[in-house]
């Protein structure tokens, strides 16, 4: 019998803000344990919530972004579990109006285009973090992350393969990324995933029993979670090897298995209930409209406009369209120095090697792109060589300067007296009689050691191709 | 409420009731599930959901980061700390 996989997926993403959720504690990744921690987010009796009004602004973001309806009225419930990375026994979170439902998300895999519905996405506060301490056998609390803003993004059971999966995961991130929702840095965990899986016969209308599997960070661990489920299920309808129950699995890439963690719970486990504390959310006209005045172009819009307006190779126009940093940076430089392909050149190779040398992500590039288009401008026009550029570059990184003046100040402005360059050259070529013998005898080689000693001698400053030039014409003339 | 219940949600809560106090939260416990069970004889069908007593929204902040306390005045009344991590009994096996 053939069988055919039935996957939803419930992804957290942690919102890009400065506070937290309910309370200005800071959100940050990391820190001392405890260290962002006030009574509010660590549960004390009597605390109220305060909502982050950057939490609805980034919820109803991703919520376009998706192609969701937005809950004008959007309302917060409370959610009952008892684990002491939960402080108030109860996670905030939304059931009964979340902040966007029924959306879509397009992917494209080998097998053509498939739009894959959101059933949801709701606001939540993430839980804190337990060690379990083996020299005491005690749990020890850090409720740094607590009250840090979530969204989840619910999809409806329309994925099919590990493919769709990758497909569906990766679209979501660079949507997200785009509109500065997330980071969603799956390795610090600031974007998470749960895979509910379900196997049936192919064709069949009615769902077979489904598992969800956890604890999986990264993108290849879920491919593989996937291919391992996958398997058991149909293992375990074809052979009888075992029965299959509604279960929270845990998923040991390690190992390559996944481990029963707990019977599945129910919402009615749950007992959500209207928060009393958090009073309802109303998104009027104006607010609905500001953040909808923000979203950025699509990545795919920007990609087509690179390649057939400003004429850039899909595969630069690709590489750009993966960070919205580098898309912004590139458009501010092109605005300045009208040369697109420059443009995404000192963006594609420099810029890239000195965010990787400082073990930076494009996304967190800050170098303002008005600055990089005056430096390209620089170079294109014949007044800045480009290895003395990339030194100005380099700068560029470490403090606020204006290309043009910093140039002047360190003498890296071309001299455009061509008569004392000439004599410059001249005289190296004069000196250097072996060099000038094995150029004429054949060997291009020895051009480079000249051209070496003329770009040192006029410490960088002439545009290289006419110094190879007057290279060639100073040797045939001698 | 059965009685078990209550010692669960003592335990939990951390709440020391005296006998007398027990029974007379069960009593009251008992009346008020009456009262509520009530209501089920009300017709909701096509009632909107009531998200709040009160006709009135949520007041929201700005994103602005603040540092109000710190973690030892956090863990004064904490009954068990270690190296600035709250300790509990251990939850996992």
């Amino acid at each position: 019998m053939r069988y055919e996989t039935v996957i939803g997926l419930e992804v957290h993403i942690e919102m890009a803000t400065q506070s937290k959720i309910f309370c200005s504690c800071s959100a940050k990744f990391g820190g001392e344990q405890n260290d962002h921690v006030c009574p509010a987010c660590c549960g004390m009796p009597g605390m109220l919530p305060v909502v982050n009004k950057k939490v609805v602004d980034l919820g109803m973001t991703a919520g376009m972004m998706l192609n969701c309806h937005i809950n004008r009225v959007t309302t917060f419930d409370k959610k009952s579990y008892y684990y002491p990375d939960l402080p108030c026994s109860y996670q905030t979170t939304q059931w009964f109006s979340p902040v966007a439902v029924n959306g879509t998300v397009t992917i494209e895999t080998s097998k053509g285009k498939k739009d894959i519905r959101i059933k949801q996405i709701h606001m939540e506060e993430d839980a804190g973090k337990l060690v379990h301490d083996e020299w005491t056998n005690t749990t020890l609390v850090d409720f740094n992350r607590t009250s840090v803003p979530l969204i989840e993004i619910v999809s409806q059971p329309d994925l099919s393969s590990a493919e769709e999966v990758v497909a569906y995961l990766e679209r979501l991130r660079s949507l997200l990324r785009f509109a500065k929702v997330s980071e969603c840095r799956m390795e610090q965990g600031s974007m998470r995933c749960d895979v509910n899986l379900s196997v049936r016969p192919e064709g069949s209308d009615k769902l077979g029993v489904r598992t969800e599997m956890k604890n999986m960070n990264s993108i290849s661990a879920i491919e593989r979670a996937i291919a391992y489920e996958t398997a058991r299920h149909i293992d375990a309808l074809e052979n009888g090897t075992e029965e299959l129950v509604q279960e929270t699995r845990r998923w040991d890439d390690i190992k390559g298995k996944s481990f029963a963690m707990r019977n599945k719970e129910t919402a009615g486990d749950y007992r959500y209930f209207p928060d009393p504390n958090v009073m309802p959310i109303v998104i009027d006209d104006e607010w609905f409209a500001k953040i909808k005045g923000t979203l950025p172009e699509f990545p795919e819009v920007k990609k087509a406009r690179y390649i057939g307006e400003l004429g850039l190779s899909d595969y630069d126009a690709t590489l750009l369209t993966e960070s919205r940093a580098l898309c912004d940076c590139f458009e501010s430089a092109y605005a300045e120095c009208g040369q697109a392909k420059e443009a995404a050149n000192w963006l594609l190779s420099d810029v890239l090697n000195i965010l990787n040398k400082k073990q930076m992500t494009p996304d967190q590039l800050t170098l303002d792109g008005k600055t990089l288009g005056k430096l390209i401008k620089l170079v294109t026009d014949g007044k800045v060589s480009r290895p003395n550029a990339k030194k100005i570059l380099a700068e560029m990184f470490e403090s606020e300067i204006d290309p043009a003046k910093y140039a002047e100040e360190q003498g890296y402005i071309v001299s455009s007296d061509t008569g004392a360059i000439e004599a410059t050259v001249r005289e190296i070529v004069i000196a250097d009689e072996r060099s000038v013998t094995d150029y004429k005898s054949g060997k291009e080689k020895a051009l480079m050691a000249i051209f070496g000693k003329c770009m040192k001698a006029l410490k960088g400053n002439c545009d290289p191709q006419t110094l190879r030039q007057m290279i060639i014409d100073v040797i045939n003339s001698i | 409420m059965e009685k078990e219940t209550l010692r669960l949600l003592c335990k939990v809560n951390q709440l020391a009731l005296t006998e007398e106090q027990k029974d007379s939260f069960l009593k009251f416990m008992d009346a008020r599930e009456a009262d509520i069970k009530a209501l089920d004889a009300i017709d909701t069908e096509n009632v909107e959901r009531m998200v709040h007593v009160m006709p009135i929204m949520t007041v929201v902040r700005e994103d602005v980061e603040k540092k109000l306390f710190t973690r030892d005045e956090l863990q004064k009344g904490a009954p068990e700390t270690m190296d600035g991590y709250w300790q509990v009994p251990r939850v996992v096996e």
